[in-house]
């Protein structure tokens, strides 16, 4: 079953390249450097996705004491983790050639480094414990601090950019949406949510295997 | 015993203590006068400078020494074998996260009259004009930084590597809260008035009920084992 | 405008090492935990 997911992640995958470099266009202003939104965006979407579920683990876990959420939790995290960094890095290589520098404090690549820096401490936290059930209700914690602080760190981050910057015309948030552009985006986006719901069921698989032990 | 009592009494006695072995106080100040050094030698003798990043400087020593001095929270409970006395009291176990987190309050807005009185002097920043405006922004910063580290201090009080940890878990919490607290700093000390950072202060407000309600709400979890 | 694909390729190919990184790690850790236990191992 898990393998028929990765199968047809892999598939997605293809799909969503075909369409990021064969169907949709070469944008008008930014040329081919664009074509790496259809990477970073379903990346941060996905990530998002995975620290959602972080949340509904630790709260599952604290609520009904059951490790299985605390397993879902643990395998969303190291995975959201590992789509953050792939968006921090897709948006820096993005912006380079866009706006001549490798870093910019814009709101998106700020929050996401913040958000980064906070699951890292959740995988840090967890690697320290090793009490399996102290493990789980810590992280919990933390797991669910992290996540309700998202909006208020998006809030902040764009009220602090707005003091500091004018909203930029060109920018990776701002391209208005050519549909072409916006069905491969669509198409990567799901592509990438099948890759995540690989990953987590190996995941969660290889935690369930490692509490037997 | 109600739960205000047992609350005021987990205040109480870490007032108590911290009078009569005043440990964390004398350190405490002497390390505020150590940032203002710091600060100054990192930033150099252009006077114009300094007083441009006095707002960051400000929430950064008061963050800087909140990490020294949240971390310790629960130190003495866990050092002294109180642990197991806290997890058995009886009752709802999140008025001790309410006591700790009051006496924290108090410890942290001693260190920041201290360092504003410290800044005004040794800067020479006028930060007498603005202490109203000022003083709510810091006591709603302040709410922020202590209810989210006295929660991660109890945490890591068990935990390996406990020194490390502890920033690194509530640094990214606290972004949120120093970006708006030293945009509202900087708004004030510029003269603006206070209408105009409401938006940072009404963000901390609600930033502030969220991380004081989690707390509560998750205080027995941490307590546990 | 230049092409920039050099940018572009980076971009993807990070990608692809990291996941493809990522998906190895985990084959390798499931074989590593089903030979430790092969009396208890399902099939996926």
């Amino acid at each position: 079953m898990i393998r028929a997911l990765g199968w047809l992640a892999v598939l997605g995958l293809m799909a969503g390249l075909a369409a990021g470099f064969g169907y949709a266009p070469r944008e008008a202003v930014q040329g081919n450097v664009q074509r790496i939104m259809y990477l970073h965006v379903p990346a941060v979407l996905t990530a998002y996705l995975a620290f959602v579920l972080v949340l509904a683990g630790s709260i599952g876990y604290l609520a009904t004491r059951r490790s299985g959420w605390d397993r879902l939790a643990a395998a969303a995290g190291e995975i959201g983790v590992l789509f953050t960094g792939l968006t921090i890095v897709s948006g820096s290589i993005w912006g380079k050639p866009t706006w001549g520098t490798w870093w910019t404090w814009d709101a998106r690549l700020t929050s996401t480094a913040v958000l980064f820096c906070v699951y890292v401490g959740y995988l840090l936290l967890r690697s320290l414990i090793e009490d399996p059930e102290a493990r789980a209700r810590y992280a919990a914690v933390v797991g669910i601090l992290g996540a309700v602080n998202i909006p208020i760190v998006h809030f902040s981050v764009k009220w602090w950019r707005a003091l500091h910057q004018p909203s930029t015309i060109l920018g990776p948030e701002r391209s208005p949406i050519d549909p072409a552009i916006g069905l491969a985006l669509f198409v990567n986006w799901v592509a990438f949510t099948l890759l995540f719901a690989y990953f987590l069921s190996r995941r969660m698989e290889i935690a369930r295997l490692e509490e037997q032990t | 015993m109600t739960y205000a009592r047992r609350a005021w009494i987990i205040l109480w006695k870490d007032l108590l203590i911290e009078r009569r072995a005043k440990e964390h106080a004398n350190a405490l100040l002497f390390f505020c006068l150590l940032l203002l050094f710091l600060f100054q030698f990192a930033l150099g003798p252009d006077r114009e400078r300094l007083a441009a990043a006095v707002p960051g400087l400000l929430w950064l020593g008061f963050i800087l020494a909140g990490l020294l001095g949240l971390g310790r929270s629960f130190l003495g409970e866990r050092d002294n074998d109180c642990w197991e006395g806290l997890r058995l009291t009886p009752g709802d176990k999140s008025a001790i996260y309410l006591g700790k987190l009051a006496g924290n309050c108090v410890l942290m807005t001693a260190v920041e009259i201290i360092l504003v009185v410290l800044f005004g002097v040794f800067y020479d920043v006028d930060l007498w004009t603005p202490a109203a405006p000022l003083a709510l922004v810091l006591a709603v910063g302040t709410i922020g930084l202590a209810a989210v580290g006295t929660l991660f201090a109890a945490m890591t009080t068990q935990v390996r590597a406990r020194e490390l940890l502890f920033p690194v878990l509530l640094l990214p919490v606290q972004v949120p809260v120093l970006l708006a607290t030293v945009s509202a700093t900087q708004a004030l000390l510029l003269g603006q008035p206070l209408a105009d950072v409401a938006h940072w202060l009404k963000l901390l407000a609600g930033a502030d009920l969220v991380y004081v309600t989690i707390g509560i709400l998750t205080f027995e979890f941490v307590l546990e084992g | 405008m230049p092409s920039n694909w050099g940018y572009v390729l980076a971009a993807y190919g990070i990608a692809a090492v990291t996941l493809l990184s990522y998906w190895r790690h985990l084959a390798r850790r499931t074989r590593a935990l089903a030979t430790r236990r092969p009396a208890t191992r399902r099939a996926a």
